[in-house]
């Protein structure tokens, strides 16, 4: 250890290993520090499907839809294989009032571009016949894309690793050393210090850990996701979908009624066929620090949730299942940022459900705010200095 | 009570409920204990007793009660417990030695007078024990039953002979090196090679190992790969138990289906 580097990343999730990535194809020598092993918390511990219709419109889609046209283009950059597949995704209503509220939130999408079909039932059992009849409707997005998300990971680290990229695993950051001007100089570890003028805090959940290291208070607040696995078996769906009400369970601003269990547990059906064959089936969102216990109470509401907009799952078997904490942020939008009372101290975290997503855009954004060159997209909602406001 | 928090039984355990033959019996002679302790419905120790010593009754999930001063240690009840939990001890045989008779159903070579290690009831090594009867009777449906002669402070424990050749066995097996194709993970169909490539790519625990492989994703959930997995990362790394960890222990036990954890079983 003991060693220079342009830039040194702390947390090695999806975040940190895209934007470890992107700035070593800038040209930086680059050394990411984990306190763990790659991909070990919230990028293993997470569905992975990068969406349109979950985002509101504006620069929440936009990012969305960058974050799927940079997932084309890695496929074809990244040896490693993560699993990149785009067949589209279904969001399904259960209720006349949500199929009201859904078509008015598509039609806004469908006018700022991005290419959504408004389905009747009938046209919903032809895209997935094991669907329940009893539904009002729903949305289906074109774009919608999904990957592996700890293979994508692994994916950005293979690429670059020995290349301008040192990976340090179950290193412990224990403090960022700071010159008498408050400029970055260096990244402590329990094995050593990294000098370095620029630190990345990609520690999602754990950012404010690394904020506070420095004097700075980074409201992320963890938010627990259960998911479930079933057992590999015929292909029950042919592309995520997800009841409408997730929506409703991820923004506070959409009302209306909801299932009362599945409210009580903030509990919306997703389903998302991946690779090994088997359906990965969520979710609930819940504040619960740090626990990643996944109650049987909230499988339950999972599982019968599940169960009532696919009942074909009664009777398969489900294997496993596993709860992830995600980077919650108020305001529902990241930091991707650089914190000017601190020179040289970036963040970027708090994707809560987006994180994978968005991870191409959000490394992209930073290699280039780094490297000091005109982002690709305004990045103002995502600075620190909202604030301070 | 040690059962339940180790597995094992204990002798206090026993004393405790009441179920063990006080010290004066043992030395007037051979008694039989029935070490047993959970509502098992079952009562061949019952039924065989030729001298009515034993005590079930009516309910068949009740514990079995040992007359001590009817039962004379003939052990048929020993060969008739289908649970192997009835032992004949004696402590009369001699003020430095005692006498401790037990089922042993597995393949053997032993002869009287052999001198054997000792086990406990967890299967540990204790002591010495010279055999002093091997009886295979046809009236005992082919359970052969050993009498050993031990230290009298061991007659409490010992309860079986220590099974060498088998812990032999499994350090083998542990300190075997798995051939690059050998399938580790059936579910998911990967091979040892495949683990030892995921450990070059910086695995270094059994998590690490499934995120890279899927090794333990299947449909037993490591049940059967995660030992082997673990035995592979201790040979290439040296890491200890302990740092190789295990998966995360999550629910369910096994398979379930949606409808059942949804618990729509009623409706």
């Amino acid at each position: 250890m003991n060693k220079t580097y342009d830039v040194v990343i702390v947390g090695a999730g999806v975040i940190g290993t895209s934007c470890a990535y992107h700035l070593v194809k800038k040209g930086f020598q680059v050394a990411l520090v984990e306190k763990k092993d790659l991909a070990r918390e919230t990028s293993s511990h997470c569905d992975a499907v990068a969406l349109i219709p979950d985002k509101m419109p504006g620069i929440d889609a936009a990012m969305g839809y960058a974050s799927i046209q940079r997932f084309k283009e890695l496929e074809k950059e990244l040896d490693y294989d993560f699993e990149f597949h785009q067949n589209g995704s279904l969001h399904l209503c259960e209720t006349d009032q949500e199929m009201e509220i859904a078509t008015k939130y598509a039609n806004d999408l469908i006018a700022e571009g991005y290419a959504i079909d408004i389905l009747n039932p009938q046209e919903l059992l032809e895209k997935e016949p094991f669907l329940a009849t009893d539904l009002k409707g729903g949305l289906f997005s074109h774009e919608c894309c999904g990957v592996n998300p700890y293979k994508l990971c692994f994916a950005f680290v293979d690429a670059v690793e020995g290349k301008g990229l040192d990976v340090y695993t179950h290193t412990t950051v224990t403090d960022i050393k700071r010159d008498a001007e408050n400029n970055v100089v260096g990244v402590e570890t329990d094995k050593g210090i990294l000098k370095t003028n620029k630190v990345v805090n990609c520690c999602g959940v754990w950012a404010p850990e690394i904020g506070k290291m420095v004097g700075i208070d980074i409201p992320i607040k963890p938010r627990k996701g259960v998911i479930l696995i079933s057992g590999a078996g015929f292909p029950i769906c042919k592309q995520k979908i997800h009841e409408f009400g997730y929506m409703v369970s991820k923004f506070d601003d959409i009302q209306c009624e909801r299932d009362p269990e599945a409210e009580k547990y903030n509990v919306a059906f997703t389903i998302e066929p991946s690779a090994g064959n088997n359906v990965l089936i969520g979710s609930s969102r819940n504040f619960d620090g740090y626990d990643v216990d996944a109650e049987i109470d909230i499988i339950r509401v999972i599982a019968k949730r599940a169960v009532r907009f696919l009942p074909i799952l009664k009777d398969i078997n489900c294997i496993r299942s596993y709860a992830g904490v995600r980077p919650f942020i108020e305001e529902h939008l990241p930091l991707i940022t650089h914190v000017k009372e601190i020179p040289g101290y970036y963040i970027a975290a708090g994707h809560e459900g987006d994180g994978i997503s968005m991870s191409p855009l959000t490394g992209r954004l930073i290699s280039e705010m780094i490297a000091g060159e005109e982002p690709c997209m305004d990045v103002s909602p995502f600075s620190f200095s909202r604030y301070n406001k | 009570m040690k059962l339940k928090e180790t597995g094992v039984l204990t002798t206090a355990d026993l004393k405790e409920m009441g179920r063990y033959p006080s010290e004066e019996r043992m030395k007037k002679g051979p008694v039989a204990v029935a070490e047993c302790v959970q509502d098992i419905p079952c009562n061949p120790c019952e039924t065989s007793c030729p001298f009515k010593a034993i005590h079930v009754g009516e309910n068949i999930s009740n514990l079995p009660n040992v007359n001590v001063d009817v039962c004379n240690g003939c052990t048929t009840c020993v060969a008739a417990c289908s649970g192997l939990a009835i032992f004949v001890l004696d402590k009369s045989y001699s003020d430095s030695v005692g006498k401790v008779s037990f089922p042993y159903e597995y393949g053997h070579s032993f002869k009287v007078n052999d001198v054997v290690k000792a086990a406990d009831r967890s299967g540990k090594n204790v002591c010495d024990g010279k055999i002093l009867k091997i009886t295979n009777t046809q009236k005992a449906d082919k359970t052969t039953i050993i009498t050993l002669e031990v230290p009298i402070e061991w007659v409490d424990e010992v309860r079986s002979i220590y099974r060498d050749r088998q812990q032999q066995l499994v350090k083998e097996v542990l300190s075997e090196k798995l051939g690059d194709d050998v399938m580790v993970c059936r579910c998911e169909e990967i091979t040892a090679g495949e683990i030892r490539a995921a450990i070059r790519q910086g695995a270094t625990d059994i998590t690490g190992v499934k995120l890279r492989t899927r090794a333990g994703m299947g449909l037993c959930q490591g049940r059967t790969c995660e030992a082997l997995v673990n035995q592979i990362i201790r040979q290439e790394l040296g890491n200890s138990p302990e740092e190789i960890g295990f998966s995360t222990p999550r629910t369910p036990q096994r398979p379930v289906t949606f409808g059942t954890l949804g618990g729509d079983l009623d409706e």
